[in-house]
């Protein structure tokens, strides 16, 4: 056995192992995004590298042999850094979108692209609880929302965008219509308490996501009846209201109280609200400074004083959502907001660390150079935008929404949830811009029945051609080039599908990002 | 292309055999055949081979020699080595792709009959810029003469009188006067090989006796192509021996004549040639070019020999390159049957640990320390190899050692397989080097014929077996396990060491892998003792060193110099001093894995951690002088655009990180730097060195580490949108100043009709056209270009 310590632990691993088997045995995770048990050590993507006996050079761990003696550090500062700028370094030259751009811009960060897809499938109530992760009113935005959604849509670059609205209208409108609509499983009661103050689409936001987290929440509203400005300020032909209260019961059902009527300060004390409850929601619309006061909360010349990621006010059980810290009359704003500060005060709540909701690290195609679209096109339904016919009140029919879902053009990467370049560019918090200038042309090859190959995501770490090789495949899959302009390709061009005839899952699963994915079945 | 003969692949196949390891020179013989490597042909060799598709494609797109598309019926290869990039092979490329009308992306014209394309450093930095068209080179050029070039080219071709070089006389001529003519590439180049021809026709005109003799490179290629005259009875020979620079073939006759005396002349006749000689000698115009005769017992050529010592290049100027009777004649051999005969492998090893002797190919390990690990590791199967892949851009010491002193290579080679327990191995030369293979090839067949290669090599029962791989172009092939890699018919990957291939190296054999002029080294090690080695140059750098000398000196060339002698000697006394009284500013030493050394510390001495701590690497011995004209910040971004375009492409720092680095420094030379890139470049380029697999990319950011060190005011300046050497084309401006004496000349030759015609006025440049070419300032008789 030879014996070797890595960041002062000592372990002892058998002839023949590496730095990352002796670090995996002591349980520290080297991040390694080439290397792959049963495959030989690329060296190429060098994210594991360590250190080794204080030398200057690093070393890729997923290589280098252990030895008797040897000292190894693994997360040193400047090996953090190291690691860091390989993966920017991967992501400067990393082609594709991570999220879609109709995600990345809607503010409420819904899942766009995958409600698409499981329209598309037929999947309508997978579909409400994919929207309603994110929006707690969707039959409501899907008639008010501005849609910055489709403001994004790449779609737009070839014909118009899809009608993502249209289609969130339709989800929710029939899951309304169901008798039995859709509704999170809440939590066991934790005891906590959390006042809201104002029943607009913030505070009827928030009270979604409490309450399942377990937390009791009570709305105050001065008004007869909950809404606020969706009730009072938006015309009835836009939203008609027994859709508003239609959703606002499904909330309700979710054991959320109301006490309506009841102004702060003329019915009810601000002390005893803030002695009452564990926390208070602030979502009370747009309101003067001096409201401010009564509150005795900070302002600045923006407004109420707020921590922008988490919403907490200058009191720390007090947060604020809605109009009342970003002026403005977009409901998905608002509704955004509204999840935001649930998130937060739970975790305020819950001792966690106050954070808020991270943005997720995503990296962007941006706009596209000529020819690019035509390329997105080849894997979609060329159909122009459906509209729904007149006087129809669920807008899109259902054969409508599933032909119309068909456009979108998949832009969010197949592989989001297990690419190991975004989760530790994530971990390490790498700056996918860091290093951005040239950019490759993007390419989708959908030759092969089961696989796509995005070649602007591939990394060069060549498991693929490893693994076709060992089985072998003929002619399997070649690198070609030098230098930077090194890439993974079928040899004298042939397609994929007589490239890989039986590895192919097996190199899409292998391969660490979304350079190989399964197609959608 | 479905009617391609496919013939010769079948043919090619049965000659070289059917092994996945053959694929580099089968497609090597495929371009030769079809001047490029047509699919159907490549598909033919995988249908009657081993060699897989996936092999095929990925080996024929690595190097850069293979091209997968048809090519004009001439080729014009630009040099793009550091010597060339900074006497303007930019400015040269660009003027055929407006010559030959080139499109942008284009390479060929549209009567397909040149093709132009940029190539890997041709060895010829002293002759810088340097092109070849076909396997003709011509130097020294500039933009205007471009459309001369081509008119030479399809004149020559035309009259079929391209000159190739040929092999002396080998029969004894004691007591002849000798005609010799420098047969290494510089001189071919500069045509030696018409002047051989020349000289015999003169001689049997003239009927004097005396013979004509090629020999190996005295270095001096700044006054290729040389002639050394050499008297019969030659006992003093300072007064017997001259020397001509730049002679062309209509000189030769003129030469002899002032010599020798032919039979049955008088004397006037010497003295009317002598007057003739005299008339050529001042004779500048362009072509010919400039001609003198050297004196070498006075300064300037006693100081470009004088400082050196000759161990590697021992009797250069004297031996004919592959007469193995006249190398055996001058020491040669003597060595190898020395430890043959009378030591044993661990004798030798000793002898090499007392010289101190470090590898010459740039990392300096040492070389007894390389031998001993080859020697003792375990295995009845051991491989030696020769690392003649000169790939750095402005060096050229392998390429002249290889072609003027392949036997003491391959004697020190031999002493070194014998040492390590060897019995086969394999000189690695790369294809932009053919004299050099051809020499090589020429020298193991005379081996073999002597019994100094083979079986049972002078009786001593060891046995070698030497074979010749042609390199097809990777300049990362000259880092060791890559280079067995494309042996054994791969793509050129470096790959992690340990094990190193003193362990397993050549089909995971042990293999020793040394530098050429390591190996050049040991011969006379072996002579003369480690000791005597060890006495010459610094305590921690033993022997000597050989350098090509190249850039803006006045004398530039192959020299070797013993350790410890300063950069400044190097550059003011045997190079001659900056040219065209400018004042030095750096010294390129390394090349790309180098760095440049500021004019402040060229006392620096010779010496590899003197270098290393300079900032810059000894590494295989390039030396490139810049000027204040050379800006330090494109000095940079030419080595990076070099590194990333030659990095293997696998690792992550190397691949993505030197591009990377390139955008930023591409940025600063186009005046589009940014706050914070000098910050962002600096960060990166240590990054990458620190993180690189190989030494490719660990010594990458080296160029790039030292000019920030040393030239930082200058990369801030960049930032300013301002390039204070007036070099790089988007920062600076062309204009005309009261020195105009309106001869009209540069009106006449800008390419872009930047300037109006305007006969005895003071001439405009429009800079809304002027594309930066510089040709007026190299046309202008009176200094009256101004750049800024």
């Amino acid at each position: 056995m030879l014996r070797l310590t890595i960041d002062n632990q000592t372990v002892e691993v058998p002839p023949g192992s590496t730095i990352l088997d002796a670090a995996r045995k002591l349980g520290i995770d080297i991040p390694a995004l080439c290397f792959r048990n049963g495959c030989e050590p690329s060296t190429s993507c060098l994210v594991c590298v360590v250190r080794i006996n204080h030398q200057e050079r690093l070393v890729p761990s997923c290589a280098t042999l252990a030895e008797d003696g040897m000292r190894v550090q693994s997360e040193t500062d400047d090996i953090h850094q190291a690691r860091r700028t390989a993966l920017e370094l991967l992501l400067s030259d990393h082609l594709g979108d991570c999220i879609g751009p109709c995600r990345s811009i809607c503010p409420a960060g819904m899942n766009i692209p995958l409600m698409i897809r499981q329209i598309a499938r037929g999947a309508f109530r997978d579909a409400i609880v994919t929207v309603k992760r994110d929006i707690a009113l969707p039959a409501v935005l899907g008639r008010i929302c501005s849609t910055p959604c489709e403001k994004g849509c790449r779609r737009k670059e070839y014909d118009d965008a899809v009608a993502i609205c249209l289609l969130k209208r339709y989800v929710a409108d029939i899951d309304l219509a169901d008798n039995n609509p859709y509704l999170p499983a809440c939590k066991d009661e934790t005891g906590k308490k959390v006042a809201i103050v104002g029943s607009g689409p913030a505070g009827l936001t928030a009270a979604y996501y409490l309450r399942q987290e377990g937390i009791a929440c009570t709305i105050f509203d001065d008004h007869k009846k909950p809404g606020g400005m969706l009730r009072y300020a938006v015309p009835e032909e836009k939203l008609p209201r027994a859709v508003l209260d239609d959703e606002i019961a499904l909330i309700e059902k979710l054991g959320v109280r109301f006490r309506l009527s009841t102004k702060i300060g003329r019915d009810i004390a601000w002390p005893d609200i803030r002695n009452e409850f564990d926390a208070v929601l602030i979502a009370i619309g747009e309101i003067k400074p001096d409201k401010a006061d009564i509150l005795q909360l900070e302002t600045d010349k923006n407004g109420l004083k707020i921590n922008k990621k988490t919403n907490q006010t200058s009191l720390p059980n007090v947060f604020a959502a809605g109009s009342i810290v970003r002026p403005g009359k977009m409901a998905v704003r608002a509704v955004a907001d509204g999840k935001t500060a649930a998130v937060s005060i739970t975790q305020y709540l819950f001792y966690q660390p106050l954070i808020g909701i991270p943005k997720p690290l995503s990296v962007h195609i941006g706009r596209l150079r000529e020819g690019e679209i035509e390329k997105f096109m080849i894997n979609v339904s060329a159909d122009g935008r459906s509209n729904p016919e007149k006087n129809n009140p669920t807008g899109l029919s259902a054969e409508q929404a599933q032909r119309e879902a068909r456009r979108c053009l998949h832009c969010d990467c197949r592989k989001y949830d297990t690419c190991k370049l975004r989760i530790y560019a994530e971990k390490y918090r790498a700056r996918p811009n860091r290093y951005k200038q040239t950019r490759p042309i993007f390419e989708q090859n959908i030759q092969h029945p089961e696989i796509i190959f995005e070649t602007g995501k591939c990394i060069n770490c060549g498991l693929c051609v490893q693994i076709a090789a060992a089985a072998g495949e003929k002619p399997g899959l070649t690198f070609v080039g030098r230098g930077f302009d090194v890439h993974v390709q079928v040899p004298f061009h042939d397609s994929l599908k007589k490239a890989l005839t039986k590895t192919a899952v097996q190199c899409a699963a292998a391969c660490p990002t979304g350079a190989l994915s399964l197609k959608d079945k | 292309m479905t009617d391609l003969d496919l013939t010769f692949v079948d043919q090619t196949i049965q000659k070289l055999g059917r092994e996945p390891s053959e694929l580099i020179p089968i497609l090597q013989a495929i371009q030769r055949h079809y001047r490029y490597l047509p699919e159907p042909a490549l598909r033919r060799v995988c249908e009657i081979t081993q060699i897989t598709p996936k092999a095929i494609t990925g080996v024929s797109t690595f190097y850069s020699q293979f091209r997968h598309s048809p090519v004009g019926r001439h080729i014009i290869n630009i040099c793009k080595g550091t010597a060339c990039h900074v006497m303007g092979a930019d400015l040269i490329y660009d003027a055929f792709c407006r010559h030959l009308n080139l499109q942008e992306g284009d390479d060929t014209d549209v009567d397909e009959l040149f093709t132009v394309q940029k190539v890997a450093c041709l060895g010829c930095c002293s002759l810088a810029p340097v092109l070849q068209i076909d396997e003709i080179t011509y130097g020294h050029l500039t933009a205007e003469m471009v459309p001369n070039v081509l008119r030479d080219f399809l004149e020559m071709t035309k009259k079929g009188t391209i000159s190739s070089f040929r092999k002396s006389d080998l029969f004894n001529k004691e007591g002849l006067g000798e005609i010799r003519l420098g047969s290494a590439t510089c001189c071919l180049a500069r045509g030696s090989g018409a002047l051989y021809k020349a000289f015999q026709q003169a001689l049997s005109e003239t009927r004097v006796p005396a013979f004509v003799k090629t020999v190996s490179c005295l270095g001096m290629s700044y006054c290729a192509p040389l002639v050394e005259i050499v008297l019969p009875n030659s006992d003093l020979p300072d007064k017997n021996t001259f020397f001509y620079a730049g002679v062309q073939p209509e000189d030769a006759k003129a030469i002899i004549l002032r010599h020798f005396r032919p039979p049955g002349t008088v004397r006037k006749i010497i003295n009317v040639a002598s007057q003739a000689m005299d008339a050529i000698l001042t004779d500048a115009s362009w072509p010919p070019v400039e001609r003198r005769l050297i004196d070498l017992r006075k300064k300037p050529a006693a100081a470009f020999l004088n400082q050196q010592k000759h161990i590697a290049t021992e009797y250069c100027g004297q031996l004919t390159p592959v007469d193995i009777e006249e190398y055996a004649a001058f020491d040669g051999f003597k060595a190898l049957k020395h430890c043959l005969r009378e030591l044993s492998p661990q004798e030798v090893i000793e002898q090499v640990r007392i010289s101190r002797l470090r590898g010459r190919g740039g990392a300096g390990y040492s070389t007894a320390a390389k031998w001993s690990s080859a020697r003792e590791a375990r295995g009845d199967k051991k491989y030696i190899i020769c690392n003649g892949d000169e790939g750095d851009p402005g060096a050229f010491m392998d390429r002249s050692i290889l072609e003027s002193y392949p036997y003491r290579v391959i004697e020190g080679m031999i002493i070194a397989a014998y040492a390590a327990g060897a019995d086969e191995g394999y000189f690695y030369i790369r294809a932009e080097y053919p004299l050099a293979i051809r020499q090589i090839r020429e020298a193991l067949r005379q081996c073999e014929k002597k019994q100094l290669l083979g079986e049972n090599i002078l009786n001593s029962g060891f046995n070698l077996t030497l074979h010749i791989m042609e390199g097809a172009g990777a300049f990362v092939c000259g880092e060791e396990t890559a280079l067995l890699a494309s042996i054994e018919g791969r793509r050129g990957m470096p790959r992690l060491r340990p094990p190193y291939p003193t362990q397993s190296g050549l089909w995971k054999k042990p293999t020793l892998v040394n530098n050429v002029e390591t190996y050049a080294m040991v011969p006379w090690i072996m002579r003369h003792g480690g000791n005597a080695f060890a006495t010459l140059g610094t305590d921690v750098s033993t022997g000597t060193k050989v350098f090509a000398l190249a850039g803006k000196v006045a004398r530039g060339g192959l020299i070797e110099v013993p350790m410890g002698i300063s950069l400044h000697d190097i550059v003011e006394d045997i190079g001659g001093g900056i040219t065209a009284g400018k004042r030095l500013k750096a010294v390129q030493i390394g090349g790309p894995s180098g760095g440049c050394v500021p004019a402040e510390l060229a006392r620096v001495p010779v010496d590899y951690e003197a270098l290393t701590d300079a900032g810059a690497i000894m590494g295989s011995g390039g030396l490139v002088v810049l000027d204040e004209t050379d800006c330090m910040v494109d000095i940079a971004r030419y080595f990076l655009e070099f590194t990333q375009d030659q990095s293997c492409g696998k690792c992550t720092f190397c691949r993505i990180g030197t591009r990377r680095m390139l955008d930023i420094l591409e940025r600063l030379c186009e005046g589009e730097g940014r706050k914070g890139d000098l910050e962002e470049l600096e960060e990166l380029a240590l990054a990458v060195k620190k993180g690189s697999l190989c030494q490719l990319g660990g010594t990458a950011p080296n160029p790039v580490l030292s000019t920030l060190k040393y030239f930082r005011d200058e990369y801030e300046a960049h930032l300013q949108k301002k390039c204070p050497a007036g070099s790089c084309k988007a920062l600076i401006t062309y204009s005309i100043t009261d020195d105009c004496i309106g001869c009209t000349r540069c009106a006449q030759h800008c390419p872009a009709d930047a300037i109006e015609m305007k006969p005895y006025q003071q001439h405009e440049i429009d800079p809304e056209k002027c594309i930066r070419c510089g040709t007026c300032k190299n046309v202008c008789p009176s200094d009256a270009i101004k750049v800024e």
